[in-house]
């Protein structure tokens, strides 16, 4: 047999990317779980690992009975190796490593636990690892997020889930941003930043960046720089018509203007009684459906993501 | 304390660039419209009333500004999106100040998409237009910075065949005055000519009974 091959140097690196969004009940899990399908699809090697610690689905999303170890085992040593925990899913390259099915509640995880969990995932031979986060803006939420090279936040066309779209965002940037402060003022600024009535008055990144300008100055670069490299990517999930549509654009040019960030819009899916359906029959709609507008949003979402592509405003 | 950069331009508000077409100014303010709306779900969570009513009219000045190719053309001036050093006399002085007439129209590089930036970058000597300006010298001054009436037309969404009418003195085929006047400014401002002036300039030209 001829020795192993060494692989191109152009070959794309393993990519780790999450689905947040802040909110429960608004398509996460069955977004993740026909994403990966369609990658799979696309030729990718895909595992899917679902990360909802405490309100895991994503095996039923594929029609999976749950499988007899998960994620939560591993987590407890149950199972020593991340592969012990993985299952197929009927799709060729598609595996899913499955939630806790018990009561391990996400605030349990500690950060060694997370850590451990994080490492051996990146060590997956794998093209793409697509992690489904729990609903929430906890650190243990937002730590798996902003370990991804990837991160894309889900919204639907609804106040309660757009709030919490942001709040995510602060979150999970207040919390990149702590990790790369180095001052004991950068950092009480930070903490107090996250307390929505801080006495600072500080609601935005862009405030906090005045802020530390003001108390720290020296670490007014390093934080900018960490905000500059902070790329949320915004899906809008069940839209109905063209300004929910628009709602994506909205919320870029949202984030740009009064948050600092700079976010893109990947992609939409409207809403469609062929998904729910699906789930109903606790089939996914990639395969009951592929002719449903939502399977082919889906297909150019995954090929946007891929060649990261965003939808940009034409005018 | 939430809010915007304090010094933005009129464009930034936008999201635009300086060279932006009237239909892009157009698009982005409805967009914008849009996104600081009362109930708009995108930014009701993140400005309250106050803050939204003060996007708005940010907004509504910015779009009040650029849409008017005079007010435009002065903005840019002002705020060096026509560089200072391109500015030539266009119209002969009068020999006295007159106070009847406005001051001399002044001119500056083409900034409006669609011109090569090669053809914006010549240094053009400084070239007197007859006043009231004619189309023939209007033609040449635009050749001669090498835009062409597709290019304006682009920018202004006035008709090619208007600005050839223009150019042409067909007077008789142009629109009544009110509506000329606009496309002439249009015609000013992306040549790089003071707009009002050159309307006027033109419009004083142009008989009254046709």
């Amino acid at each position: 047999m001829p020795g192993p091959v060494p692989l191109p140097a152009s070959r794309p690196r393993r990519q780790i990317w999450s689905v947040g969004g802040g909110k429960g009940g608004i398509g996460k899990s069955v977004l993740t779980a026909s994403l990966g399908w369609q990658l799979a699809r696309m030729g990718k090697r895909v595992i899917l690992v679902d990360a909802d610690l405490g309100g895991a689905n994503l095996h039923t999303c594929l029609g999976l009975r749950n499988p007899d170890l998960t994620l939560g085992d591993f987590i407890r040593r149950r199972a020593e190796r991340i592969e012990e925990v993985l299952s197929d899913t009927g799709m060729s390259g598609l595996r899913l490593v499955s939630g806790a099915s018990d009561f391990l509640g996400a605030a349990n995880i500690k950060h060694p636990q997370k850590v451990r969990v994080l490492n051996r995932i990146r060590s997956l031979d794998v093209d793409v690892v697509l992690m489904d986060l729990g609903a929430g803006t906890s650190f243990n939420i937002v730590d798996f997020f902003l370990a991804s090279d990837l991160g894309v936040l889900t919204v639907v066309p609804e106040p309660t889930s757009i709030e919490n779209g942001y709040r995510f965002i602060k979150s999970a940037l207040y919390r990149r941003l702590r990790a790369a402060a180095s001052s004991i003022e950068a950092r009480r600024v930070l903490d107090s930043a996250l307390d929505q009535k801080n006495a600072q008055g500080i609601r935005s990144p862009l405030d906090l960046l005045a802020v530390i300008e003001r108390e720290a100055p020296e670490e007014v670069e390093v934080l900018r720089n960490e905000i500059g490299s902070f790329h949320p990517r915004f899906v809008v999930n069940q839209v109905r018509d063209e300004a929910d549509v628009a709602i994506g654009h909205q919320l870029v040019a949202a984030c740009a203007r009064h948050l600092g960030v700079k976010a893109t819009y990947a992609g939409y899916v409207h809403y469609d009684d062929a998904v729910w359906k699906a789930v109903r029959q606790r089939r996914l709609f990639m395969t009951s459906a592929p002719a449903s507008r939502a399977a082919e949003e889906v297909r150019q979402l995954a090929r946007g993501l891929l060649l990261g592509e965003s939808l940009a405003l034409r005018w | 304390m939430t809010g915007v950069a304090p010094a933005e331009t009129h464009y930034q508000v936008l999201g635009l660039e300086p060279r932006a077409t009237g239909e892009q100014i157009e698009k982005s303010y409805l967009f914008h419209l849009g996104l600081y709306g009362e109930e708009a779900l995108a930014t009701y969570s993140l400005l309250d009333a106050d803050e939204l009513r003060e996007a708005r009219a940010r907004v509504q000045e910015a779009f009040e500004t650029l849409r008017d190719p005079v007010r435009r053309y002065e903005y840019d001036v002002a705020n060096g999106f026509v560089s200072a050093g391109a500015l030539v006399v266009p119209f002969p002085t009068p020999a006295a100040p007159n106070p009847a007439r406005p001051p001399a129209a002044s001119v500056a590089r083409p900034a409006a998409l669609g011109v090569p930036p090669e053809a914006a970058r010549v240094r053009h000597a400084p070239q007197v237009l007859p006043d009231p300006v004619d189309g023939a010298a209007l033609r040449r001054f635009r050749e001669e910075r090498g835009v062409s009436l597709r290019d304006i037309s682009l920018v202004t969404k006035v008709g090619v065949r208007y600005l050839e009418y223009i150019e042409a003195d067909r007077h008789a085929l142009l629109p009544a005055p009110v509506y000329l006047r606009g496309f002439l400014q249009e015609y000013a401002r992306v040549v790089g000519l003071e707009p009002r002036r050159t309307a006027e300039s033109y419009l004083a030209g142009v008989p009254r009974d046709s």
